[in-house]
């Protein structure tokens, strides 16, 4: 059947080529999370050179216009607001 | 479909479904009232809950991992992608907000594929710790589509009331609104049918997930402190 698409595999995305960037980055900050920011070390955040890294490859291939705006800080007050429960949920 | 969708969470559907002919606002007032407005509203809700058996710091640890972990990713295979877009600390009071990017490999029908052209969905998460308060909150909506459906999911994850130092109470709200597009109007109501169906095959993995992350992180924390 000619239009039936083939479904083998989901594509991959557009970020990939940021795979070993963001396994670094996402190892540093589940460790710092566990064992500083649970354990109330708060005060800074830790992984900065990672997250530079991780950062400068997700602009140049983030080709998502949507995703971009979020790149920066900017919009994050907005969507966290939506965080809030508007009800409490029984 | 994209409403495998996200699939985030855990817990067993059932209990409350309600349908609402309501405003989504009553409910969700933050959403964009612009959109809202004069559109016929069909909006579905269902709120679960999910006692885990571990700590509250366990949990919140699980979920920061339980879409990178390998073995998880076979079973969340349609989780494709997670970036984190942004984070941000409030040094003072010891909160954390993060923004992350879930790409969701979302195939349906032929059909709608052909209509909507496109089978793969961005959804924005966004998070809040507090680890004062001991409270974590997701956010996590889709912004690819938007214009056929609106699927907005809410968790929060707080120390048991009965047991606060040993289990944790997981809560989550999931609204699915179809837009009533002409050339969908028909297969709404089919198609809503799906997303549930598929919501909760993919809540019960989900959980299945974040109670195997549990285990091994608690694993890992015996293993360090012998």
């Amino acid at each position: 059947m000619g239009i039936m698409r083939d479904r083998k595999r989901p594509p991959s995305s557009a970020t990939s080529p940021c795979a070993d960037l963001r396994t670094a980055y996402h190892n540093c900050f589940n460790r710092w999370y566990s064992e500083q920011f649970l354990k109330g070390q708060w005060d800074k955040i830790e992984c900065v050179s990672e997250w530079e890294k991780y950062r400068e490859c997700l602009s140049q291939h983030l080709d998502d216009k949507h995703l971009s705006r979020f790149l920066e800080a900017d919009g994050i007050a907005d969507l966290n607001s939506r965080a809030e429960f508007a009800t409490r949920v029984s | 479909m994209l409403c495998g969708l996200f699939a985030l969470e855990n817990a067993n559907v059932s209990d409350s479904i309600s349908d609402l002919e309501i405003s989504p606002r009553a409910l969700f007032p933050c959403w964009n009232s612009r959109r809202i407005q004069g559109e016929k509203k069909m909006v579905r809700a269902y709120s679960q809950e999910h006692t885990y058996k571990h700590p509250w710091e366990r949990v919140t640890s699980a979920s920061w991992r339980k879409f990178a972990d390998p073995e998880n990713k076979r079973t969340l295979s349609h989780i494709l992608e997670v970036d984190t877009l942004s984070h941000k600390l409030e040094p003072t009071l010891g909160r954390l907000y993060t923004t992350r990017a879930l790409t969701i490999h979302a195939p349906g029908p032929w059909f709608l594929r052909k209509i909507i052209g496109q089978d793969i969905c961005h959804c924005v998460e966004s998070t809040v710790v507090d680890a004062r308060s001991r409270s974590m909150q997701l956010a996590t909506r889709n912004i690819s589509l938007q214009k056929y459906i609106e699927v907005e999911e809410k968790i929060r994850y707080d120390p048991h009331p009965e047991n606060p130092n040993e289990w944790t109470i997981c809560r989550q709200e999931t609204s699915i609104r179809i837009k009533p597009l002409s050339a969908l109007a028909s297969m709404a109501e089919k198609i809503e049918q799906k997303c549930v169906e598929k919501f909760q095959q993919n809540s019960v993995k989900g959980r299945e997930v974040m109670e195997r992350m549990c285990k091994y992180l608690e694993a890992e924390a015996r293993g360090i402190s012998v």
